[in-house]
C-alpha cells in the first residue's frame, strides 16, 4: 500500500465497516422498539406492533411535553448567558497577554475538569436557603458551571486568531464602536459563537445528575423521565423518549457541522490547558 | 461581649417564636371542618412524589386523578416521578437540616414500610390526620393499623393495597404447587425453571419470607418485634430448605436475578415457568402490555401470601397540607378506587383497592363485584381469604441479611 | 480605558459568577465533608469522614472499578482513534465516511448511547438474538454478560462510541497539518512503514491528543449517567457511591458523601497539575 493511493483496499473497507456498526448498531433498536408491543427472544423483529408509546408521549398527561418545554427553556437560558459571558472572556484571554493569564485560563477550565458532583452537592444547601432549589432558575445556575468554560475557551480559541486591524480600520473610517461590532468582530467569530454555544445547549440538554440535585424532580426535564423508565426497563417508552433526547443533536449537527472540522480553532482551545 | 449575647438570645428568641408558631399552624388543621379545609385547598398546587415508572399509573394520576381534582376543586396536582423513594425522604431531610420548616418541595408522597418508618420516626410527617378524612369510613382501620409492622397512627392514608401471587406458565404447568413444601418438590422435578430475585430486592426478600413462614411452627410465633430463637430456629430450617434446592434452580443456583424485572422477563421469555411476582394484577398487566404471553396464570398458596397496603403521607413542611389531604380523601373516594380498577384499556390502573366492599355505598359495591376479571386475575375473595400479614422491619432486614451469607455465598 | 482595565472588564463577569458558584460550591462541600456547615447546625470540625471512607471496602471497590474504567477507556480511546484516523485520511471514500462518523457521535448525548447499549448488548438484546439467529448460542443465558458485569464493559464501550471520534478529529487534524512529507521523507531514507510511524507519526500525535486524553480521563472518572444506567449496583462507580451516600435516609452519611465527592476533585486536580509538568517535560526536551 502506497502513501499516495487515493483508493480504499480491502482492510480498509473491513476499518470502515466495523466502524460504521459500532457507530450506529446502538441507535438501531432505539428506533425499532418504540413501535413494539411484543418483542421476545431470539426474535430480530417484534411480533406485534404498537404505536401506544407515541400515543401516550402525545398524550399532555403523560408530562413528556412539559418536560421537552422544560429543557429547552433551560438549555436556550444557558446557552445565550454562556454566551454573554463567554464572548468577553474569551476575547481577554485570546487578544491580551497579562501577568497571571495561565492562572486565570487554568480556573476557567477547572469546571469542565473537575467532577460537577462536589461543586453542587456542596451548593445544595445554600440554594435550599436562598430558595433557589427546585426551581428553574437554580438550574440554569448550575448548568452554567460546565457550559461557561466550554464557550470561553471556544472563543479565546477564535479570539486569538483573530486580527483587531480591522476594528481599527473600521473606526478610523468612522464607524461607531456598535457598528464596528456589528459589522467587523460578529461575522469574524460567529463561528466560534455557534460552536461554543452548540456544546452550551447540548452540555445542558444532557445534564441528568445536575438538574435531579438541584431541580429536586420538581424541574422536570427529558433526562428525568427517561431515566424513571429506563429503571423499570420499559423498553418502548424509554427509547420513545430517547429519540426525542436525540433530535436536537441530530438538528444542530445539520446546522453547525461546517463550522465544526479537524480546524477549526475553537476546538483547538482545549489544547490549552 | 454585650452584644455576642444579645444575638445569641435574639436567635433563640426568633427559634422558639419560630418553632411555636409551626406547632400552632399544625393544631389549626385539626381544628378546622372539612369544609373549611376544602376551602383552603383552592387554587393550591400539590407536588406529589411517587415512583415514577410505570406508565399506567402515570398516566391514572396524570389523567382522571389529576383532572377530577383541578375540576372539583381547583386544586392542581404535580407527579413528580423519581427512580428511587428514597429520594424524597432524603429531600425532606435535607430540608428540616437546612431549617425549611414550612413551605418544603414535597407536598404529598407514595410510601411505605421501611420510609414511613424512617420519617415517622425522624418528625417528618404532617399527622395525624387520617380521621380528619371524611372518605376514611370506607375502609375497615384494623387491617392497616401497621405498615410492616409500624404503627400508621393517622399519619398516612391507604393508597392500595399489594399481595404476592404465583404467576406460572399454564403451557408447561397445568398443575401448579399449592405449598411451599410442594413447591421444592416441583422445583427438584423441573430444573432451571424457577428462581427467585436475589435479596434485598423488594420481591426477591418477600419470596424468601415466604420460604420463612412456612418452616415456622405457626404465623403467630413470627408476629411482633424479633425474637432471637424462634429466628434461628426458623431461620436455620430455611436455608437448608433454600440450599437444598439451589442446584435446581435457573443457572443451577449459580446465579440469581437481580431485580423482579429480570424475573419477569424470565418468565415472560419461557425461559422460567414459576415466579413469585406482588402485585395480583401484574401479569394481566403485562399480558395487556404484551410482555408476557397469555398462558401465564396466577395462584395463591393454601396457606397464603404476604399482603400489605401502600400509602399517601404528607410531609412536615408542606406549605399546602389542606389540598394535599384532599388529595388523601379523593384516592379514598369509591369512585376513584373503582376507575382505578380498571384495567389501562379501560382508562384505570388495575388497580388493588384497599377499601373494604362491605363498607362502600351499596351502589358501589355491587360495581366492584362486577368489575370484570382477567383470566390471569384471581378473584379479591380468593386473594383476601389467602391473605397473610408482613413481618415487622427487625426481621425483615435480618433475614435479607442472612440469606447473602447462608445462600447466596453458600 | 487603558489595557489593564479592559481586560478586567472582559474577565469579571465570568471570574465572578465561576467564584461564586464554582468556587463556592467547592468550599461548601470542603466544609461539610469536615462536618462543619454552621448554616444547618453543623459545628463540628472532623475528619472522620475521610478516616471512615479510606476503612471502607465499598469505597476502594468502587475507586478501583471507577480507576479501571477511566483508565482503560482512555487508553483504548487513543489507540482506536489513531488506528481510524489512520484508516479514514488517505482514501476518498474513507474522508467521507470519517467526516460523516466523526461528527456525528459527538453531538449525541451519552444517556442515548447508554440506552442503545442496553437494547444491543444485554442478555435479551439485539446481539444476543443474532448471536441465537446464527446458531451461536441455544439460550440467552449463554450470551456473554457485558452490561451490567463486573468489568464494566457496557460502560467503556458507550465511552468509546463518544470518545474515539472526540480525540480521532484532533489526530486527523495533526495528520492533515503535518501532510505526507516528514513521513515520505523517512520512506525514501529506508524507514520501514512502521519504522516511519513509530518514529515519525507517532512523536508528532502523541503531544496533540495529551489534552484530549485528559479530558476524556476526567470526565470518565466523574461521570454519573453512564455507569448509573449501565452498572451494577455493588460494586459500584464513585460518583453513583457519592450521590447514594448522598441520598441516604441518614443525614450522617452525608459528610461521606461530601467527602467523596471532594476526593474526587481533589484526584482530577492532582492528575491535571500532574499532567501539565510531564507536558512541560516533554516540551522542554525537544
Amino acid at each position: 500500500m502506497d502513501i499516495e493511493d487515493t483508493k480504499a483496499s480491502p482492510l480498509h473497507w473491513i476499518v470502515y465497516i466495523g466502524v460504521i456498526v459500532s457507530v450506529l448498531g446502538p441507535l438501531i433498536p432505539q428506533f425499532i422498539w418504540p413501535f413494539a408491543k411484543s418483542w421476545f427472544f431470539p426474535d430480530l423483529l417484534p411480533s406485534v406492533w404498537s404505536v401506544r408509546a407515541w400515543e401516550y408521549i402525545a398524550n399532555p398527561n403523560s408530562q413528556v411535553l412539559e418536560a421537552v418545554w422544560n429543557s429547552l427553556v433551560i438549555a436556550v437560558l444557558v446557552t445565550c448567558i454562556s454566551v454573554l459571558l463567554g464572548v468577553p472572556a474569551g476575547k481577554a484571554l485570546g487578544m491580551y497577554r497579562f501577568r497571571g493569564k495561565g492562572l486565570v485560563e487554568l480556573f476557567i477550565l477547572a469546571p469542565s475538569i473537575i467532577p460537577g458532583l462536589a461543586v453542587t452537592m456542596g451548593i445544595h444547601v445554600v440554594f435550599i436557603r436562598l430558595g433557589l432549589s427546585d426551581t428553574l432558575l437554580g438550574v440554569v445556575l448550575v448548568h452554567l458551571i460546565p457550559t461557561i468554560p466550554y464557550m470561553t475557551i471556544s472563543m479565546s480559541g477564535i479570539f486569538a486568531n483573530y486580527d483587531p486591524d480591522f476594528e481599527e480600520q473600521a473606526r478610523s473610517l468612522g464607524a461607531s464602536t456598535f457598528k464596528t461590532f456589528f459589522i467587523i468582530t460578529l461575522p469574524a467569530i460567529f463561528p466560534g459563537i455557534v460552536t461554543g454555544a452548540m456544546f452550551a445547549f447540548l452540555i445542558s440538554w444532557g445534564q441528568y445528575l445536575l438538574t435531579v440535585l438541584i431541580g429536586g424532580g420538581r424541574v422536570i426535564t427529558l433526562p428525568l423521565l427517561l431515566f424513571s423508565f429506563a429503571a423499570s426497563r420499559d423498553n418502548a417508552f424509554m427509547s420513545a423518549l430517547s429519540i426525542i433526547f436525540l433530535l436536537p443533536a441530530i438538528i444542530i449537527l445539520f446546522f453547525t457541522s461546517k463550522f465544526l472540522s479537524g480546524k477549526s480553532s475553537s476546538m483547538g482551545g482545549f489544547g490549552t490547558i | 461581649m454585650h452584644r455576642k449575647i444579645g444575638i445569641a438570645l435574639f436567635s433563640l428568641l426568633f427559634l422558639v417564636s419560630f418553632t411555636g408558631a409551626q406547632a400552632q399552624f399544625e393544631k389549626s388543621y385539626m381544628q378546622m371542618s372539612w369544609d373549611q379545609i376544602v376551602a383552603e385547598a383552592k387554587g393550591q398546587t400539590v407536588y406529589y412524589y411517587a415512583w415514577g415508572g410505570s406508565e399506567t399509573i402515570n398516566s391514572f394520576i396524570n389523567g382522571y386523578f389529576k383532572d377530577r381534582l383541578a375540576q372539583k376543586y381547583g386544586v392542581t396536582l404535580k407527579l413528580v416521578p423519581v427512580t428511587d423513594a428514597t429520594t424524597y425522604v432524603n429531600k425532606v431531610l435535607g430540608e428540616k437540616q437546612a431549617g425549611k420548616t414550612s413551605g418544603g418541595s414535597v407536598d404529598l408522597v407514595w410510601t411505605n414500610g421501611e420510609n414511613f418508618r424512617t420519617m415517622k420516626q425522624g418528625n417528618l410527617l404532617f399527622g395525624p390526620y387520617l380521621d380528619k378524612l371524611p372518605n376514611a369510613r370506607y375502609y375497615n382501620e384494623g387491617s392497616t393499623a401497621y405498615d410492616f409492622g409500624y404503627p400508621v397512627e393517622g399519619f398516612e392514608s391507604p393508597f392500595g393495597s399489594a399481595q404476592v401471587v404465583m404467576e406460572y406458565n399454564s403451557k408447561y404447568v397445568p398443575n401448579p404447587p399449592r405449598t411451599i413444601a410442594e413447591l421444592v418438590a416441583w422445583v427438584k422435578k423441573n430444573p432451571g425453571k424457577f428462581t427467585y430475585a436475589a435479596p434485598p430486592d423488594f420481591t426477591g426478600s418477600v419470596i424468601v419470607r415466604h420460604f420463612f413462614y412456612a418452616n415456622a411452627n405457626n404465623l403467630g410465633e413470627l408476629m411482633g418485634p424479633l425474637n432471637a430463637s424462634v429466628y434461628s430456629r426458623v431461620a436455620a430450617k430455611t436455608w437448608t430448605m433454600l440450599n437444598d434446592i439451589e442446584p435446581y434452580l435457573w443457572m443451577g443456583g449459580k446465579t440469581y436475578p437481580e431485580n423482579s424485572i429480570k424475573s419477569q422477563e424470565l418468565i415472560g421469555n419461557g425461559e422460567i415457568w414459576i415466579s413469585f411476582e406482588y402485585g395480583p394484577k401484574g401479569a394481566e398487566s403485562r399480558i395487556t402490555k404484551g410482555t408476557y404471553p397469555s398462558t401465564i396464570k396466577t395462584a395463591v398458596l393454601d396457606t397464603g401470601t404476604i399482603g400489605n397496603t401502600n400509602f399517601l403521607a404528607i410531609p412536615f413542611n408542606s406549605g399546602v397540607k389542606a389540598a394535599a389531604m384532599l388529595a388523601c380523601n379523593e384516592m379514598l373516594d369509591p369512585e376513584v378506587q373503582y376507575k382505578a380498577s380498571l384495567s389501562s384499556d379501560q382508562g384505570g390502573m388495575s388497580w388493588m383497592s384497599p377499601l373494604d366492599i362491605t363498607k362502600v355505598p351499596r351502589d358501589w359495591a355491587v360495581k366492584f363485584d362486577a368489575l370484570p376479571r382477567h383470566p390471569s386475575t384471581l378473584s379479591g375473595e380468593v386473594l383476601n381469604s389467602h391473605k397473610v400479614s408482613e413481618l415487622m422491619a427487625d426481621w425483615l432486614v435480618k433475614i435479607e441479611k442472612d440469606w447473602q451469607a447462608e445462600v447466596l455465598k453458600k | 480605558m487603558t489595557k489593564r482595565t479592559t481586560i478586567v472588564l472582559l474577565l469579571f463577569p465570568t471570574i465572578s459568577v465561576l467564584v461564586l458558584l464554582f468556587l463556592g460550591g467547592l468550599a461548601m462541600g470542603l466544609m461539610q465533608s469536615f462536618g462543619y456547615m454552621p448554616l444547618i447546625g453543623m459545628n463540628d470540625f472532623n475528619i472522620d469522614a475521610y478516616g471512615s471512607l479510606f476503612g471502607d471496602q465499598e469505597f476502594l471497590l468502587s475507586l478501583a472499578l471507577t480507576l479501571w474504567i477511566s483508565i482503560s477507556s482512555t487508553l483504548l480511546t487513543m489507540v482506536l482513534a489513531i488506528i481510524t484516523a489512520l484508516a479514514f485520511r488517505k482514501t476518498f471514500s474513507g474522508k467521507r465516511i470519517a467526516n460523516f462518523l466523526y461528527q456525528f457521535p459527538i453531538t449525541i448525548p451519552h444517556i442515548v448511547i447508554a440506552v442503545g447499549t442496553l437494547l444491543v448488548f444485554s442478555q435479551s438484546g439485539m446481539a444476543a438474538r443474532f448471536a441465537h439467529q446464527a446458531g451461536l448460542i441455544a439460550d440467552q443465558n449463554q450470551f456473554p454478560v457485558v452490561v451490567s458485569d463486573k468489568l464494566g464493559l457496557g460502560i467503556i464501550y458507550v465511552y468509546l462510541w463518544k470518545q474515539i471520534p472526540f480525540v480521532g478529529v484532533i489526530v486527523l487534524s495533526i495528520l492533515q497539518a503535518m501532510g505526507n512529507n516528514y513521513e515520505e521523507l523517512a520512506r525514501s531514507l529506508g524507514a520501514s512503514k512502521w519504522q516511519a510511524f513509530r518514529h515519525v507519526l507517532l512523536p508528532t500525535i502523541i503531544p496533540g491528543i495529551l489534552p484530549a486524553s485528559i479530558i476524556c480521563f476526567s470526565f470518565t472518572f466523574g461521570s454519573y449517567e453512564v455507569p448509573f444506567l449501565l452498572g451494577r449496583p455493588y460494586p459500584t462507580v464513585i460518583s453513583v457511591l457519592a450521590m447514594r451516600l448522598y441520598q441516604d435516609v441518614d443525614l450522617n452519611a452525608r459528610p461521606q458523601a461530601m467527602a467523596t465527592a471532594v476526593f474526587m476533585a481533589a484526584f482530577i486536580s492532582i492528575m491535571v497539575v500532574l499532567y501539565k509538568r510531564l507536558l512541560g517535560k516533554m516540551s522542554g526536551r525537544r
